[in-house]
C-alpha cells in the first residue's frame, strides 16, 4: 500500500510541474467543448427555432398569397422579404440573390395562385354537395396549370433544410386550403343556422401530434441540444488525452532508467502500476467534473443553454471512473508498445482522433455510414458516451451502466495483458 | 558471495549470445571490477544478477541461495547502482530519494535520516530542492548512487559510476565506495577507466563476447601477463580491434 501512495504522490509531483501537460488536459477540453457546442448549436436546433432570411416575389396579390405570407411571418421561423431597398422584388433578381448565398432561399408565388385555389375549394365543396343531396352553386371552372408556388434555393443548401422549408410551406398551405373549403361548405349550407355555429376548425384539429417526453417529470432536461451532446463528448474526449500523457511518461520513465531502478527493487511492479492508474484515474474524473462546470457555468456566457446535470451523482462517478480506467489503460499500452515519444505521441493523439470519431463523439452515432456504427464498437469513447448518455439523459439508472461499464472495464484488462507481454518481450 | 555457473544469455531477435557459458565466483567483502569492451556482456551479467532479467540459462547463486529462487529478503541485499541517470528530472533530489526510498518500505522516519546523512557525506544537502535536471553531471551521479543506498544493501553494483564525471565528483565516488567497503560490504562494479579500476579494486574480472577471459587480483594478471598495467593487459587480451 505505501508503495502505491508512495506512487500516486509522485506522479502527482511529476504532473503539477509539467504545465503542457496541464493545459492538455485542463485547457484544450474546455476549448474544444465550447467551441464544439457553438459550432453544433445550429444543427442541433430545430429548424423552427431559427430565423431565416427569405425572399417573396408575390405576383399574385390575391387573398390566398396575403394568408399564406401572413402565416409565414407569424411563424417565428422565417422573415420574409419582399422589397429591397424599396424594390420589389423581381424573379431573376431573387435568383441571383439567392444563388449569391444571400439568402437561403425565395418563394414564388405566382399570378392566379389565389384564384386557383379558391376555383378548387369551389369544385370539392360542389362535389361534397352534390354527393349529400345539396345544391351546388359555387362558380367553377376547369383545373389550370402551372400556378405551383416554386422554391428557389441556395445551390449549397442541404436536403433537410430543403425539406424542412416545404414541410413547413405545404403545412401551411393546406391549413389555408382547408380552411377555404370549409368556409365554402359553410356557404352552401348558410341557410342552416346551427351548422353556421358549428366550429369546423376546432374539429378539424381534434387530433394533433405532440411528443411524450421519456424525462422524469421533474427532469429539468426537455430536448437534447448542443452543450447536452458536446460537453460530455468532448470532457471524454479531454479524458482520453490522458493516453497522450501517460504513454509519454512510461517512455520517459524508461528512457531515463528510473523504470529500470523501479524494477530493481524488490516488490511488485504491479504496485506501481496501480499507483500510476490511480493518479490519473482520479485526474482523469476531476478533468470531466471540471469540463461539467464549464458546461453549467460557462456555456450560457456564450448564449447556449446550462448543462443539466444528473440526479444520479453516484452512477455519474461508477462511469467516469470506468471511463478514466480506459483511458488510462490504453495510454500505458500505447506507452510499452512503442520506444519512442516520437512515435508514441503522434500515434496516440491519432488514435484518439480516430477513436473518437467512430466513437460518436464529432457527431451523434446515428448519423455514421452502417459500416463505422459496426466498427465503433471497438472504441472505448463510443461506451463511454452510452454511459454517460445513459447517466445524464436516459436516466436509466444502475442497469443502464452496467454493459458499457463492463466494456471498459474489459477493454482496460485486455490493454494491460497486452502491455505485460510487451514489456515480457521487450526484456528478454 | 556471488556464484554464477554457465551462464547463458541470448536476446530474441540477436544472432549471438550475449553471455555464453560464463562462469565466475566473486568472494565476499571485496571491491570487484568486472571489465570489458562494450558489447562483452556486462551490463547484460549485471541484469541477470539483479533480477531484472529472468529468462537465461545456467545458475547464479547469491549468498549461497539461487536467485531463481530467492526471496524479496535476499534481492533486498543487493543495490543496483544504474548506468543511466536513473532519477525523474522534473523532481527534486529529495522527492526522487524518498520515493525511491519509499518503494523499499523503510519507515518514514529512517528514510529522512538516511537521506538527510547520504545527501551530506555526498555533498549535496544543500540542492536537495533542486530538480535533478538542473545538477550538473557530477551531481547526477553522485544522486544517482544514493538511490541505490538507501536500503543499505550488503552488495553494490555499479554499472560506470563515474562515466562523464569530473574529477572532484570522481574522487568522492571511489572515495565513498572504500568507505562503504570497509563497512562490510561488498561491491561489484563496471568501468572503461581501467587505471581507477587497478588502484580501487582487490579483484577483476574481464569477460568479452560472453566469456570470462581472465580473473585475478589486478597486479598478480599484470605481472603474470608481463603488462605494464590494467589497461595493457586489457588490451592484450581482448585485442585493439575497435567495439560496437
Amino acid at each position: 500500500m505505501k508503495r502505491i501512495i508512495s506512487t500516486v504522490i509522485k506522479e502527482w509531483q511529476v504532473t503539477r510541474r509539467d504545465w503542457g501537460g496541464i493545459a492538455l488536459l485542463f485547457a484544450m477540453p474546455v476549448l474544444l467543448i465550447i467551441i464544439m457546442a457553438l459550432v453544433q448549436d445550429a444543427p442541433f436546433r430545430d429548424y423552427r427555432n431559427v430565423v431565416h432570411h427569405a425572399l417573396l416575389i408575390n405576383q399574385d396579390k390575391g387573398k390566398v398569397a396575403s394568408l399564406l405570407v401572413d402565416g409565414l411571418n407569424k411563424n417565428k421561423a422565417f422573415i420574409l422579404h419582399d422589397s429591397l431597398q424599396g424594390k420589389v422584388i423581381e424573379v431573376d433578381n431573387a435568383k441571383q440573390l439567392v444563388k449569391q448565398g444571400k439568402y437561403p432561399f425565395a418563394i414564388l408565388m405566382p399570378s392566379g395562385l389565389s384564384a386557383e385555389i379558391v376555383n378548387s375549394a369551389n369544385a370539392i365543396a360542389n362535389g361534397m354537395a352534390k354527393k349529400i343531396g345539396m345544391p351546388s352553386h359555387l362558380p367553377e371552372r376547369e383545373l389550370r396549370t402551372g400556378h405551383n408556388i416554386q422554391l428557389i434555393f441556395d445551390p449549397t443548401a442541404k436536403p433537410t433544410f430543403k425539406l424542412a422549408v416545404q414541410n413547413a410551406l405545404e403545412k401551411f398551405l393546406s391549413r389555408i386550403q382547408s380552411d377555404i373549403i370549409l368556409d365554402r361548405i359553410a356557404r352552401l349550407n348558410a341557410s342552416n343556422q346551427d351548422s353556421s355555429s358549428f366550429d369546423f376548425d376546432k374539429h378539424l384539429h381534434a387530433v394533433t401530434i405532440e411528443e411524450l417526453s421519456l424525462q422524469a417529470q421533474d427532469s429539468k432536461l426537455k430536448e437534447m441540444n448542443s452543450v447536452q451532446h458536446n460537453v460530455p463528448a468532448w470532457a471524454i474526449f479531454g479524458i482520453f488525452f490522458l493516453t497522450v500523457i501517460i504513454s509519454e511518461s512510461l517512455i520517459q520513465e524508461r528512457s531515463t532508467g528510473s523504470w529500470t531502478r523501479i524494477k530493481l527493487i524488490p516488490g511488485s511492479i504491479r504496485d506501481i502500476l496501480i499507483g500510476k492508474m490511480i493518479f490519473f484515474i482520479v485526474l482523469g474524473v476531476l478533468q470531466f467534473l471540471a469540463m461539467l462546470l464549464v458546461g453549467v457555468f460557462v456555456m450560457p456566457l456564450f448564449g447556449l443553454p446550462s448543462l443539466q446535470l444528473s440526479d444520479a451523482p453516484l452512477q455519474l462517478l461508477v462511469v467516469l471512473v470506468c471511463i478514466a480506467t480506459s483511458a488510462t489503460c490504453t495510454g500505458i499500452l500505447i506507452g510499452f508498445f512503442f520506444n519512442t515519444t516520437k512515435q508514441a505521441l503522434p500515434f496516440a493523439a491519432l488514435i484518439i482522433v480516430i477513436l473518437s470519431a467512430i466513437g460518436g463523439i464529432w457527431v451523434p452515432l446515428e448519423v455514421l455510414p452502417s459500416l463505422l456504427k459496426t466498427v465503433s464498437v471497438l472504441s472505448p469513447m463510443r461506451w463511454s458516451l452510452e454511459g454517460v448518455n445513459q447517466v445524464l439523459l436516459r436516466q436509466s439508472g444502475w442497469i443502464g451502466i452496467v454493459k458499457p461499464c463492463i466494456i471498459l472495464v474489459f477493454g482496460s484488462l485486455v490493454s494491460l495483458l497486452i502491455a505485460q507481454q510487451l514489456e515480457r518481450r521487450r526484456v528478454h | 558471495m556471488l556464484r554464477v555457473e554457465n551462464l547463458y544469455k541470448k536476446f530474441s531477435g540477436a544472432e549471438t549470445a550475449s553471455i555464453n557459458g560464463l562462469s565466475f565466483q566473486f568472494p565476499n567483502d571485496k571491491i570487484i571490477g568486472l571489465l570489458g569492451p562494450n558489447g562483452a556482456g556486462k551490463t547484460t551479467t549485471l541484469s541477470i544478477v539483479s533480477g531484472l532479467i529472468t529468462e537465461y540459462r545456467g545458475d547464479i547463486f547469491l549468498m549461497g541461495e539461487n536467485i531463481r529462487e530467492a526471496k524479496t529478503g535476499l534481492v533486498q541485499q543487493i543495490g543496483i547502482v544504474p548506468q543511466q541517470i536513473a532519477m525523474y528530472a522534473t523532481l527534486s533530489c529529495e522527492e526522487n530519494l524518498l520515493y525511491f526510498g519509499s518503494l523499499y518500505n523503510i519507515p518514514k522516519e529512517e528514510l529522512r535520516k538516511r537521506i538527510e546523512t547520504y545527501l551530506q557525506e555526498f555533498g549535496l544537502f544543500e540542492h536537495r530542492k533542486k530538480q535533478i535536471r538542473h545538477f550538473s553531471g557530477g551531481m547526477k551521479r553522485r544522486a544517482n548512487i544514493i538511490a541505490s543506498l538507501l536500503h543499505q544493501p550488503k552488495l553494490l553494483i555499479l554499472d560506470e559510476p563515474t562515466a562523464g564525471v569530473d574529477v572532484q565528483s570522481r574522487n568522492m565516488i571511489l572515495e565513498f565506495l572504500k568507505k562503504y567497503h570497509q563497512l562490510g560490504n561488498s561491491i561489484i562494479y563496471t568501468s572503461h577507466i581501467l587505471e581507477e579500476a587497478e588502484t580501487l579494486c582487490h579483484e577483476v574480472l574481464i569477460i568479452d563476447a560472453g566469456k570470462k577471459i581472465v580473473q585475478g587480483e589486478p597486479s598478480k594478471l599484470i605481472s603474470e601477463h608481463e603488462a605494464q598495467n590494467l589497461e595493457h593487459l586489457f588490451l592484450k587480451l581482448t585485442g585493439i580491434a575497435l567495439r560496437d
